[in-house]
């Protein structure tokens, strides 16, 4: 078995055993852990429609917090919707999710994603270099914050590589490296900060009917 | 005519302190340290359920919420970040109860007595729980009501600051705060019977019941003649309780045992409605926290005072006299506004004034603390912090062009004076309680 074989097969089916197991573990552990009932009067009764608008609407806060935030509130989208761009509608990418998922959806042409992997790619290089440097960050950053940019950081830069055969050795090999890559993403997965994808909307749900009570919006 | 928004308040304000020539410099602790650290736990394992740890699961490390946080935006000092004064919680929460704990014993620092000391100054001096940082963060988390539990935490350590530790001593050793009590009610009962204005004490039976606080009695004693003028001439069947001010206490025991104690008073009265005085952090303990700690929800309702007159006035049962158009601004008590929901009722009451509402750039729910709320404004050694962070309120005042500052409680009052009288900053202050009872139709 070679590298490439080695990432397909064996290494491919560990990190997705470790993330499906990883993730239902860790969302279970949560989840099931007690919480407090408030049996105070609420003064907005509807608590689902506050927390479902707190889900959607907390991507924007009132002026007067935005205007302090712009530059990393805005990185941060930015950077999520062009990695995710360049994951899903990457024409070479679409193959492997048809065989995967067994369907499959059209490709954006390459300059758009590859266009997207290189914004997504500035855009955290750019924001690892702030996190190791600005006061706050460096202050509440810890080993995941670094462990889980570098793994996000992976799979683009050895997607490049691969793509434009940029390193002196076997396309095959490259390849294989950026399946590992993506490998070890899925591994980490469940374990650092990376689970904020799936418990964003369950926090701010959370925030927006405990707000809601109160007749805040959240 | 003008609605007089310039008159009264408090021309030299006393000091609040809470017994402290009885008390010393430093609270020493009789407890051993091994006790004061496991006391401290037990808090934050107790308190830390779903919802905490929900949050706690889901933060990003982004840093923003620093930027909505009056001691940051004021002094630009990391640790004031709000997410960095619960880091002992959140270690202690990786550790013993998150799902992924058995990876965090290997690899996250347990929390240690110094730990807690250390953190002393973050979220007393630091925070006011003023809850501006929940509404910032993208993710949703709810960061004051786990500074809350640090507090609570650290109160169980001895680990208050000694001026709030003094506080705490008073209130269980002689049932008076800052020096008052009891007696002080009831000759502030006398003095307004002498002026003509009728004080109905501790009644049997009552639909409405009113409260005073410490704060009011020793240095905003208007606040309490002018709920009465009110309430007199609203012609309700109300009473004063004279041994419930709102004892809510530092630690959670005595919070819980003196909450217990009012709502029981409230409740033998058969009274519908419970009004607070202008003070903040009672209001969220009563309207929506007591529920919890009675395990069931108070059979009354709980109004802050702006609020019940506010609404009065929105239902057409209480008329104002229109004053001449004058510029004043409001500014939303963290704990009534943005921890309470009463946004409406006092802008209706200065609408009916005739006055002209020129709000701050952060107003109602994005308003800025005042800079001293949580008892921040009993900490000595915290006062250069706390007029930074309230030059950010001046600041925005002075924006806005009004006349005058309207609010509807009496500590953020405290804070404007104090604050303002170092800066040498002219704008009264003034309840819009007691402007409302000046203006009664
Ligand atoms: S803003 Fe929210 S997610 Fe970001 S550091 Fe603060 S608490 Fe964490
Ligand atoms: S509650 Fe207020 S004072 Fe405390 S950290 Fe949040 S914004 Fe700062």
């Amino acid at each position: 078995m070679n590298l490439l074989e080695f990432a397909r097969g064996p290494a491919f089916n560990f990190a997705l055993i470790v993330f499906v197991f990883g993730v239902v573990w860790r969302l279970a552990g949560l989840f099931l852990q007690w919480r407090r009932r408030d049996l105070s009067k609420p003064r907005q009764h509807n608590l689902i429609v506050a927390g479902t608008r707190a889900m959607l609407m907390r991507s924007l806060p009132p002026h007067e917090l935005e205007k302090h935030i712009v530059f990393q509130h805005m990185s941060g989208y930015a950077w999520h919707i062009a990695w995710f761009i360049s994951l899903l509608f990457f024409a070479p990418h679409l193959p492997f999710f048809k065989q995967f998922l067994g369907f499959a959806w059209p490709a954006l042409p390459n300059w758009i994603s590859l266009g997207a992997g290189a914004v997504a790619l500035a855009l955290l290089l750019t924001l690892v270099i702030r996190r190791a440097t600005n006061p706050v960050l460096k202050q509440i950053s810890t080993w995941d914050d670094y462990i889980s940019v570098v793994l996000t950081i992976l799979p683009l830069a050895t997607g490049f590589l691969a793509y434009g055969r940029l390193l002196p050795i076997r396309y095959e090999t490259l390849l294989a490296l950026h399946l590992l890559s993506i490998c070890a993403l899925l591994v980490w997965y469940p374990f650092g900060k990376l689970m904020h994808l799936f418990l964003t909307f369950p926090s701010r749900f959370q925030a927006g009917a405990l707000l809601g009570r109160k007749g805040v919006e959240a | 005519m003008s609605a007089n928004i310039y008159e009264g308040g408090t021309a030299g304000l006393p000091q609040f302190r809470g017994g402290a020539s009885k008390t010393a410099e430093r609270p020493v602790s009789r407890r051993t340290d091994a006790e004061r650290l496991a006391r401290a736990k037990d808090v934050i394992l107790r308190e830390v359920d779903g919802a905490h740890a929900t949050y706690l699961e889901t933060c990003i490390r982004c840093g923003m919420c620093a930027e909505a946080c009056h001691f940051y935006r004021a002094t630009g000092e990391a640790k004031w970040t709000p997410i960095y004064k619960v880091q002992p919680l959140k270690r202690l929460y990786q550790r013993e109860l998150g799902p992924m704990r058995w990876l965090h014993r290997l690899v996250t620092k347990d929390v240690t007595l110094k730990d807690l000391e250390d953190w002393q100054e973050l979220v007393y001096d630091g925070c006011t729980e003023c809850g501006r940082c929940d509404l910032m963060c993208p993710m949703g988390i709810q960061i004051s009501p786990m500074i809350g539990i640090m507090r609570r935490a650290l109160a169980e350590a001895d680990l208050l600051p000694k001026e709030l530790a003094a506080v705490a001593e008073e209130q269980k050793r002689d049932g008076t705060v800052f020096g008052v009590g009891r007696a002080d009610i009831l000759a502030l009962v006398q003095q307004l019977a002498a002026k003509g204005i009728a004080v109905p004490v501790d009644k049997e039976r009552a639909t409405v019941v009113l409260l005073t606080s410490a704060v009011d009695l020793k240095g905003f004693q208007g606040s309490l003649e002018a709920s009465a003028r009110i309430l007199n001439r609203m012609g309700v069947d109300w009473t004063l309780l004279s041994h419930s001010i709102e004892l809510l206490g530092t630690g959670e025991s005595l919070r819980e045992l003196n909450v217990r104690r009012l709502v029981d008073e409230v409740t033998r009265r058969d009274a519908a409605v419970l009004i607070l005085p202008e003070c903040g952090h009672a209001y969220p303990a009563l309207r929506f926290d007591s529920a919890h700690m009675l395990g069931e929800p108070v059979p009354f309702e709980v109004y802050s005072a702006a609020e019940y007159f506010g609404k009065a006035v929105q239902e057409g049962r209480l008329k104002l006299r229109k004053g001449a158009g004058e510029k004043v601004t409001y500014h939303d008590p963290c704990k009534v506004g943005r921890h309470g929901g009463v946004f409406d009722e006092p802008r209706a009451a200065i609408k009916a004034l005739g006055l002209e509402l020129k709000e701050m750039e952060s107003h109602a729910r994005t308003n800025y603390c005042c800079g001293g709320g949580g008892g921040q404004f009993l900490i000595e050694r915290a006062k250069p912090l706390r007029q930074r962070a309230f030059e950010i309120k001046m600041r925005e005042v002075d924006d806005t062009g009004a006349q005058a500052v309207l609010t509807g409680c009496n500590s953020c009052r405290i804070n404007y004076l104090n604050g303002g009288a170092n800066a040498n900053w002219k704008t009264p202050v003034r309840s819009l309680v007691e402007v409302m009872a000046a203006n009664l139709e």
